[in-house]
């Protein structure tokens, strides 16, 4: 059991249609790029397709495609291999991006889709909770973004004035 | 006393830096590794609780001591 049964399991409901495009993120997509912290969930994002007219999103084929093969559901959580898993709508135009150009990682033989770490940062800017801005740190120290490509996503997506903020409080 | 943090700290960025760099597959089990030690932490410091595994969602509203 671990997070390699998580990513088999979604690259099958991929492959069963069960979901279209997904990319990881969150702690564990970080990890793809730094070193490992301890996280207690894992962040997929989905595209979702919503029914003609309306705006609400659901779960349920999703959830009952894994509780039919032995996962059990947990609040807003899914629970895979011991991890629960939350999937995550692409409810902005910067997860939106996101998604679209994440890139595809090997774990060990098993494709893992991923965000990219300058999409990872930005989204965490975007978050902006503590441990967000801490993870946008880690990722300047450890040389792990593009700080250009980070500047073009922040100003496509309007967080200019977010990444200012946030180079005043932490790096000058 | 006085305590130089330097070599303290640069021994931190080296460590870092190495776990940044292990293989995908090894930081993940890392990942596996951590929660479990997170979540036995929480168990023995709040006895007790919880038989199963946390969610964000219990946790935040209490709901896993019950």
């Amino acid at each position: 059991m671990g997070i390699k049964e998580v990513i088999e399991t979604i690259n099958r409901m991929q492959a069963d249609g069960v979901i279209e495009r997904y990319a990881i993120g969150g702690a564990v997509g970080a990890t793809f790029y730094l070193e490992p912290v301890a996280t207690l969930d894992v962040d997929v994002f989905i595209e979702f397709h919503t029914e003609a007219g309306s705006r609400l999103v659901s779960l349920q084929p999703i959830f009952k495609y894994l509780c039919d093969r032995g996962c059990t559901a947990e609040g807003e959580h899914i629970v895979i291999a011991g991890w629960p898993i939350q999937f995550l709508p692409a409810g902005s135009a910067l997860v939106q991006e996101a998604l679209a150009k994440a890139i595809e990682k090997d774990v060990e033989g098993t494709p893992a889709r991923v965000f990219t770490a300058e999409h990872l940062a930005a989204i965490a800017l975007e978050t902006g909770r503590a441990k967000d801005k801490a993870r946008v740190l880690q990722f300047i120290e450890a040389d792990a973004i593009d700080l250009d490509r980070l500047q073009e996503i922040l100003t496509r997506h309007g967080l200019a004035g977010a990444w200012q903020q946030f180079e005043r409080q932490f790096l000058k | 006393m006085k305590v130089d943090l330097t070599p303290i700290l640069e021994s931190k960025r080296t460590f870092r830096r190495r776990a940044a760099a292990r293989p995908l597959a090894e930081k993940l089990r890392m990942l596996d590794a951590l929660r479990e030690r997170t979540l036995a932490i929480r168990r023995s410091t709040n006895p007790g609780p919880a038989k199963k595994d946390v969610t964000h969602q219990e946790y935040d509203t209490g709901n896993w001591k019950k």
